[in-house]
């Protein structure tokens, strides 16, 4: 700090804390390219607001500067507590252990959500609560560094923060214009400290009583311009530097307990892992679920939709915030003319843990889920944003699909889907074009064909062999280990389901896999009258789904000995409707094209609140956002008041702090009085039908004989005895009273709401003054 | 008898409580009004004048209630007082004295002038001719006569009230700017209101409202109250700001003559005994703002620009300067000290 430091006024302070408010709000917009739609970047606006604006407030209440920081810390903890807080705190600001538990929660939501979703992220309450907790701190931190340590030109070092981020994540970093723009308000910043510093230093001298005035210190734009070109250029090659020496991440089991980010892993296949766990010899509890009526489902934990020759893998489809669980969307291609039912499942997960729900494709709601779930638009398989699996009960309603064999021999195949869902990679191995074309022969429909397939890879010529493939070197899904598995015919139901869905793209037919589980084992434990079943590792399952126009994506079992075969593709299958297997989908209406192209989502898109995506609680957290905004001058002035009466009480220039007050509430009145003297404050406000009662008016003249007497008199004079202050508080107090009694309830109404003093305070003009001698 | 060095200092012990100050003060005025209605303004300046150990120069036309407000002043106080009509045939010695030869004991006597008194009021002092008016201004100045080469001190409190017509009158010499200074404050009487007026005629009826007039102060207390005044505290924001009015006129592009650095003095002496007779023993900024236009504007002279476009209605033009410099200068509201 400097020796000679200079005093600032509240102004002066205000001034710069705009300055760092502008200079953090544009910093933070570099992490724009990170997260989906711009809620959250309000949220961060308004925290760093709340907690540098605050700081503005407590230095015009005279509070020590080093307190400062501190109290900041405090209000961002009640703004943390109003935000997130909901029902553990108290009156919303107060926070309870249970709030901080519920914040702890949250900051480990807020780590697993950053390693689960894709950029853009989804603003999960745990995100936002991150982003929350880390702009407030900087804002903090850029706080102590331009108004208690005064080094303004470090407040880089909190701002450079949010500009490092996005370079780990995306590769191109930082957008030239948020750079340009936070260099912008890095000048600004500068170059209001410099004004602060001219003016203060001028006062200084004038204090002293000094006849000097120094010239000011001049700053060359060009050297603020270097600093801030600077930040922006060590921003972005540390950027740079760390992202390229961060480990690559690491593969493990696909449904381990370990990192979640397996399912992510490009490169690595997921059947690899779903192999390794079907051969462990001792399974693995997943889940167990209660089912009425004998509904045994497969449960599907993601969809593969994507064949690049050498791996299945899942479109990088970034994670739609819309997509909340407690409705989800039609199943794409089912048309009205198909029967469907619903069925409630209940799930209780307690070993799996993994980002994706084990959900029966299709399903219509879930409920009960703890953390943030999101329905894929195609695939409909769930994933979490910011939590996983472990611990989940929930009641999924599975939606049943019954084709009749008709419908889907009917069924156009490819119209209306994605090309995705065709694509084969040019080269391929022989073997497969000539095996489809073998199939397809004879076969009227796609869906003979897809029923060929499915008889072709069942019959007693495959063999089902965990261990086969990896012995014979061909373990996977890739052409080549399609290639080997048609020649060797043994392999388990990755080979089948990647086999199956080759040869359907061959054929013509739309395909994808899905990775989950099968219905697992019925056990004799009986709830309330429904059998529980269990579900263990062994039941991982990989099977094909095709799409046909009209019904939609319709699940088959190629796999001998696994799952069950749906009655629609057993060869022959008659007129009868019944289906065994969960198929198909669920609303009544076509399914309206991809929902994921909708103009209305992005960055730009719904103007939903980041605290929660529930549509009341959205409505609650704004109004009390609202009102926490609009509360905050008149907290400011209530805190204003105590303090005053606090210094009255203590006998800190208890006269001028009174005198303060009775000045700032005539001004929250609206009592028109002109800046001066006490005197002739005094005297403009006596004709007030207020200061009609003698006694009023003799408290008012005693407060303004005690300023006087504090600000004019000998030097020698002390602060008043304790009984002194006691009654000038007292006074204070009479002549508040009277003054609110005499001004009419709008007039109450506005001093309590927007006190006009905080804002007089600012724009005081000196010399101008009322008449009235002595 | 010779040098009569009496009372010239006021005794500390004989220093007043700041209260009883403002009491007497208030009872010295009230006493005042009753002779002249209406005219607080005038007799609280007067009062100030006293106090503060200055000099009173009353300018208005004639017939408005000078002579009765110094009068009835002088009576209030219980000094000892002295008229002194001035005209253009007066001379120096009829202020000061003449020294007499003594026939009996052979050898020259002094015998005082009229300015051997506490309360010395100059009547028309602009109708005397300039050599009698400086014989009267240093004696203000000096407070003391020399003649014969013995100096003669004067007695405390010496306080000169003097009135004049408005220079436009005739047959008059207008004290010169030097002199003019010499006076701590300059009042105006006025008018009085047509109310005070109907008023002032009945009760004038049959006799003179001032035969009947009460002492109110012994010149012991008075001497007290003066003693309490020097003791008055003037803070650094409230000095600042009368140097600070004082420089204000002294760059104010419509006066060629700005105020001294006796004038900065005595209006601080002046705010001080302000104070006291509000029973305030520190200076407020406040008192400075009243004290102003009586204590600077006889002091200042106006440019011959702002004399011809000053619009006579708005009041005399200077007055209206010295107002307008009061408001423009920055009043110290006193952002708190800190003890």
């Amino acid at each position: 700090m400097h020796p000679d430091q200079p005093v600032l006024t509240a102004a002066q302070r205000l001034g710069l804390t705009a300055a760092s408010f502008v200079l953090m709000a544009t910093a933070i917009m570099a992490l724009g390219p990170l997260i989906a739609s711009s809620a959250w970047w309000w949220l961060c606006a308004f925290v760093s607001a709340g907690v540098l604006f605050a700081g503005a407030g407590l230095r015009a209440l005279r509070v020590r500067g080093a307190l400062v920081p501190l109290l900041e810390a405090v209000v961002l903890l009640m703004l943390l507590t109003l935000l997130f807080g909901g029902s553990t705190s108290l009156l919303f600001l107060v926070p309870t252990p249970e709030t901080f538990g519920l914040f702890g929660e949250l900051f480990s939501g807020a780590q697993r959500t950053i390693a689960q979703q894709s950029v853009p992220a989804v603003t999960v309450p745990a995100l936002s609560f991150a982003l929350a907790l880390g702009v407030g701190v900087l804002s903090i931190l850029l706080d102590i560094l331009v108004q208690v340590a005064r080094r303004p030109a470090f407040a880089a070092v909190p701002v450079i923060v949010p500009l490092l981020i996005p370079g780990f994540i995306v590769e191109t970093g930082v957008g030239l214009p948020v750079l340009v723009l936070v260099a912008a308000s890095y000048l600004l910043l500068l170059r209001v400290d410099v004004r602060v510093n001219r003016s203060a230093r001028f006062e200084l001298d004038r204090d002293d009583g000094i006849a000097t005035v120094t010239a000011p210190r001049r700053v060359p734009v060009a050297s603020t311009l270097g600093a801030s070109l600077g930040v922006a250029g060590v921003g972005i090659v540390v950027a740079s530097m760390l992202a390229a020496s961060t480990p690559s991440i690491s593969s493990s089991l696909l449904l381990g307990t370990g990192s979640q980010s397996t399912l992510f892993a490009r490169g690595v296949s997921p059947f690899i892992d779903l192999g390794k766990d079907l051969r462990r010899p001792e399974p693995r509890p997943a889940f167990r679920y209660l089912a009425r009526d004998g509904d045994r489902p497969n449960f599907t934990l993601l969809t593969l939709d994507r064949f690049e020759g050498d791996v299945w893998s899942v479109a990088d489809r970034p994670v739609d915030g819309d997509n909340t669980v407690d409705a989800m969307g039609a199943p794409v291609g089912l048309e009205a003319e198909v029967e469907t039912s619903e069925h409630p499942i209940e799930v209780l997960v307690n070993e799996v843990r993994t980002t994706w729900l084990p959900v029966p494709y299709p399903s219509t709601r879930i409920d009960g889920l703890q953390g943030s779930w999101f329905w894929d638009d195609e695939s409909l398989t769930v994933r979490s944003a910011d939590t996983n699996t472990a611990g989940q009960r929930y009641e999924v309603t599975r939606l049943e699909v019954e084709p009749t064999v008709e419908q889907l021999r009917g069924a156009g195949s490819s119209a209306g889907i994605d090309g995705r869902y065709l694509e084969l990679p040019e080269e391929i191995p022989e073997i497969i074009p000539a095996t489809a074309a073998s199939l397809a022969s004879g076969s009227g429909s796609a869906y003979d064909t897809a029923v060929a397939i499915q008889a072709f890879l069942r019959s007693p010529e495959f063999a089902y062999s965990t261990e086969a493939p990896v012995e014979g070197g061909y373990d996977g899904g890739g052409f080549e280990v399609i290639g080997s598995f048609l020649e060797q015919k043994q392999g388990y139901c990755v080979h089948f389901a990647s086999t199956m869905a080759v040869l359907a793209r061959e054929a013509g037919i739309p395909s994808r896999i899905s990775i989950g589980y099968t219905s697992g084992s019925p056990t004799t434990e009986r709830v309330d009258g429904v059998q529980r079943v269990e579900v263990d590792s062994h039941d991982l399952h990989a099977w094909p789904e095709l799409y046909f126009e009209g019904v939609g994506w319709v699940p088959f079992e190629p796999t001998p000995g696994r799952g069950s075969v749906p009655a629609y593709s057993r060869p022959g299958a008659g007129q009868s409707p019944t289906s065994v297997l969960p198929t198909g989908p669920a609303s009544t209406t076509a399914p309206s094209g991809r929902p994921d192209l909708d103009p209305d989502r992005g960055f730009a898109g719904p103007a939903s609140d980041p605290f929660t995506n529930s549509g009341s609680w959205r409505v609650v957290a704004l109004l009390l956002g609202v009102a926490a905004l609009l509360s905050i001058p008149a907290l400011t002035r209530v805190l204003q008041r105590a303090m005053r009466h606090r210094r009255i009480r203590r006998g800190d220039r208890s006269a001028d702090a009174a005198w303060q007050e009775f000045v700032a509430t005539a001004a929250d009145l609206g009592i028109g009085i002109a800046s001066g003297t006490p005197r002739a404050i005094a005297s403009s406000v006596a004709g007030r039908p207020a200061f009609r009662d003698p006694d009023t008016s003799a408290a008012m003249l005693r407060l303004r004989d005690a300023v006087e007497r504090a600000r004019f008199g000998p030097d020698d004079v002390v602060e008043p005895p304790p009984q002194a202050r006691h009654a000038l508080a007292d006074d204070l107090r009479a002549v508040r009273r009277a003054m609110l009694h005499d001004a009419g309830a709008r007039d109450r109404l506005a001093a309590a709401l927007l006190p006009r003093s905080l804002v007089e305070r600012v724009v005081r003009v000196p010399g101008v003054r009322a008449g009235g001698g002595a | 008898m010779t040098a009569s060095p009496t009372a010239n200092a006021v005794d500390a012990a004989s220093v007043m409580l700041i209260d009883e100050v403002g009491a007497l003060a208030a009872r010295v005025v009230a006493n005042v009004e009753t002779v002249i209605a209406g005219k607080r303004e005038a007799i609280t300046a007067a009062l100030t004048v006293v106090l503060a150990e200055g000099h009173l120069l009353i300018e208005d036309v004639p017939g408005v209630g000078k002579t009765m407000l110094a009068k009835a002043l002088a009576r209030s106080l219980g000094s000892s007082i002295s008229r002194i009509q001035f005209t253009p045939d007066l001379l120096p010695s009829d202020v000061t004295g003449v020294s007499v030869f003594d026939q009996a004991d052979r050898r020259f006597e002094f015998k005082r002038g009229p300015v051997f008194a506490n309360l010395v009021i100059g009547d028309e002092i602009n109708r005397a001719s300039p050599k009698t008016q400086a014989a009267l201004l240093e004696c203000m100045e000096e407070r003391q006569v020399t003649a014969d080469g013995t100096t003669y001190h004067l007695d405390l409190p010496f306080t000169v009230i003097a009135t004049q017509n408005p220079v436009e009158m005739e047959g008059t010499y207008p004290l010169p700017e030097a002199q003019r200074d010499r006076f701590m404050a300059r009042v105006s009487m006025g008018y009085p209101s047509p109310a005070d007026e109907l008023a002032m005629l009945s009760t004038r009826e049959t006799s003179s409202p001032l035969d009947r007039l009460e002492q109110v102060v012994e010149v012991e207390e008075l001497r007290g109250m003066i003693g309490a005044v020097q003791h008055v505290f003037t803070s650094q924001p409230v000095k600042e700001y009368a140097v600070e009015l004082a420089r204000a006129t002294r760059e104010d592009r419509q006066l060629r003559l700005g105020a001294s650095p006796r004038a900065t003095l005595q209006l601080i002496r002046a705010a001080k005994a302000h104070a006291a007779m509000h029973g305030r023993d520190f200076v407020l900024p406040d008192d400075v703002d009243a004290l102003a236009v009586p204590v600077l504007a006889h002091r200042l002279v106006p440019t011959s620009r702002a004399v011809g476009s000053h619009d006579r209605d708005s009041g005399p033009l200077i007055d209206a300067i010295v107002r307008r410099i009061v408001a423009e200068t920055p009043v110290p509201v006193g952002s708190a000290r800190r003890n």
